[in-house]
């Protein structure tokens, strides 16, 4: 059985070599903004679930169900495709909400490991994000929080569908997403 | 690239039958996934004492029955690795398979149990020499494993297959497989070995299991995306991981009721209860801490920062 394992670790271990495998390990993304406005203004901006126009990689938003546990949304990407996202908690008075996307539309369709894989429009799987603000003083702290897994479940993601790829895709989303609520809420 | 290290598990294993507990407090092992660490609650202090690198991205954690070492799946490294928790080190890095995510050892001490959610098998592992004796095929994507206290049964989550399959650990074959929730992951068994509760990610319940049948006897309601499940008070409640809700569901084991919610951190994963029986420690992924519960109370009595990605997925606790 050893000797069996050994050369299957072998094996594997070339492989791996090669296509750098690895199992899918939940990532994170944190972002955080200091606005020079009160709370209440920077939390008006952002506190309709059916409107993102906050974000500068949105052109619009479809929304369904207000600010409810379960509303929906479906936000049209300024570079292409669709995101839907459902609500899944909403608290007026800690002026935070957090919501998960349900569905994605397919950026690009790439050939790897033998088989057609449709590549998301933001490169990720099994999404969940939550937005805050907390007051401070005068000014504001927001924070803007993902948890996700990369777009590949399987095993030796292809380039396009791997950690690095997922992380860096969701980090520019919330870090221009936060700095252009900065400066619509400055003005 | 098999076994790395084989020269200090030779006096490990000699002095493992005469150990006695290696100090009366009860330590939590707590692997960090993003930072590559185990952290090691001290729960007298209620803090951490140490952290102990672990590469490979550790997920699930086994604690031996003698309390003197620790298994750590480490999915990214393909296996385990095994610490020391006198020396707090990794001793032995052990390659199994591809995918090894659930980790559980034997009532004995005697074998290890890995998962394998790509090769959707179960490897048994001599804990001594760390060969494979045998490699069960199991359902699809399998997670979570518990070991019946009586040592005779291995329990599988197959969480692509909506099921859990009981293996007879005399002939390392699957007696049964019995369909449950949606995306069954952490499993928790009670001290009789008799109900089985399944955490459903997907259908956001828990199944209860009876054993000797393998009958699915009530369904759950929890909160969104159930993780994991510890009991307490002499297996009265049942607590359970909500990852999407940042929260703790608390079930009576007699009515089979939801009696309470308690917030916890963000992404709440593993989840174990404290040798005393009345603490339960739950391992907060998204904000790196673990909150203590009171089991009685039901309120959170401390919150203790640990590493990245704390997943802690089994059994943390040594018993």
């Amino acid at each position: 059985m050893k000797k069996f394992t050994l050369i299957t670790s072998v094996a594997l271990f070339l492989f791996t070599a090669i296509a750098n495998a690895h199992g899918p390990v939940r990532q994170k993304a944190e972002e955080q903004i200091t606005i020079n406005a009160p709370a209440e203004k920077v939390w008006a901006l952002i506190k309709d679930f059916g409107d993102m126009s906050w974000s500068p990689s949105i052109a619009g938003t479809k929304a369904e169900g207000g600010n409810t546990k379960g509303a929906t949304r479906v936000l049209t990407l300024k570079e292409g495709g669709t995101i839907k996202e459902e609500l899944k908690k909403y608290d007026e008075t800690k002026m935070s909400y957090a919501y998960k996307i349900t569905e994605m539309s397919t950026a690009k369709t790439i050939t790897h490991a033998g088989a057609e894989e449709n590549v998301p429009v933001l490169p990720v799987d099994n999404y969940s994000a939550s937005i805050d603000i907390e007051a401070k003083g005068d000014t504001s702290v927001v924070s803007w929080t993902a948890g996700y897994y990369r777009a590949y479940t399987n095993n030796n993601p292809p380039a396009e569908m791997n950690e690095t790829t997922a992380n860096e895709a969701v980090t520019a989303i919330l870090k221009e997403g936060l700095a252009n609520l900065k400066a619509l809420a400055e003005k | 690239m098999f076994v790395v290290n084989y020269q200090a598990v030779a006096i490990v294993i000699a002095t493992a039958f005469f150990s006695t507990p290696l100090s009366a407090t009860p330590f939590a092992y707590i692997t960090n996934q993003l930072d590559d660490t185990v952290s090691i609650i001290d729960t007298e202090q209620g803090k951490v004492v140490d952290t102990i690198s672990v590469s490979g991205k550790p997920a699930g954690v086994a604690v031996a029955p003698a309390g003197d070492k620790v298994y750590v799946s480490t999915p990214e490294a393909h296996g385990f690795a095994v610490i020391d928790v006198k020396k707090r080190e990794v001793i032995a890095k052990v390659v199994v398979s591809d995918g090894a995510l659930g980790i559980a050892v034997a009532a004995d001490g005697k074998r290890i149990y890995v998962a394998d959610w790509y090769n959707n098998s179960v490897d048994v592992i001599d804990a001594d020499s760390f060969n494979i004796i045998k490699n069960i095929p199991v359902g699809d994507s399998p997670s979570g494993l518990v070991v019946s206290p009586d040592n005779r049964w291995l329990y599988v989550a197959n969480r692509l297959s909506n099921s859990v399959s009981k293996i007879d650990l005399n002939n390392l074959t699957i007696s049964k497989t019995t369909a449950v929730g949606t995306h069954p992951f952490g499993l928790t068994i009670d001290a009789r070995g008799e109900r089985i509760y399944v955490a459903n990610v997907k259908s956001d319940d828990v199944t209860v299991l009876e054993t000797r049948r393998m009958l699915a006897i009530a369904t759950i309601k929890v909160n969104m995306l159930p993780y994991a499940a510890a009991l307490a008070l002499n297996d009265s409640r049942l607590f359970v991981t909500n990852q999407d809700d940042g929260s703790v569901s608390v079930i009576d084991t007699e009515t089979l009721k939801e009696i309470g919610l308690i917030e916890v951190g963000d992404k709440p994963e593993g989840i174990n209860t404290h040798p005393d029986d009345r603490h339960v420690y739950v391992a907060n992924w998204f904000d790196s801490t673990v909150s203590v519960i009171d089991a009685q109370t039901l309120k959170i009595v401390n919150t203790i920062k640990t590493g990245e990605g704390s997943r802690a997925f089994g059994q943390f606790f040594g018993k």
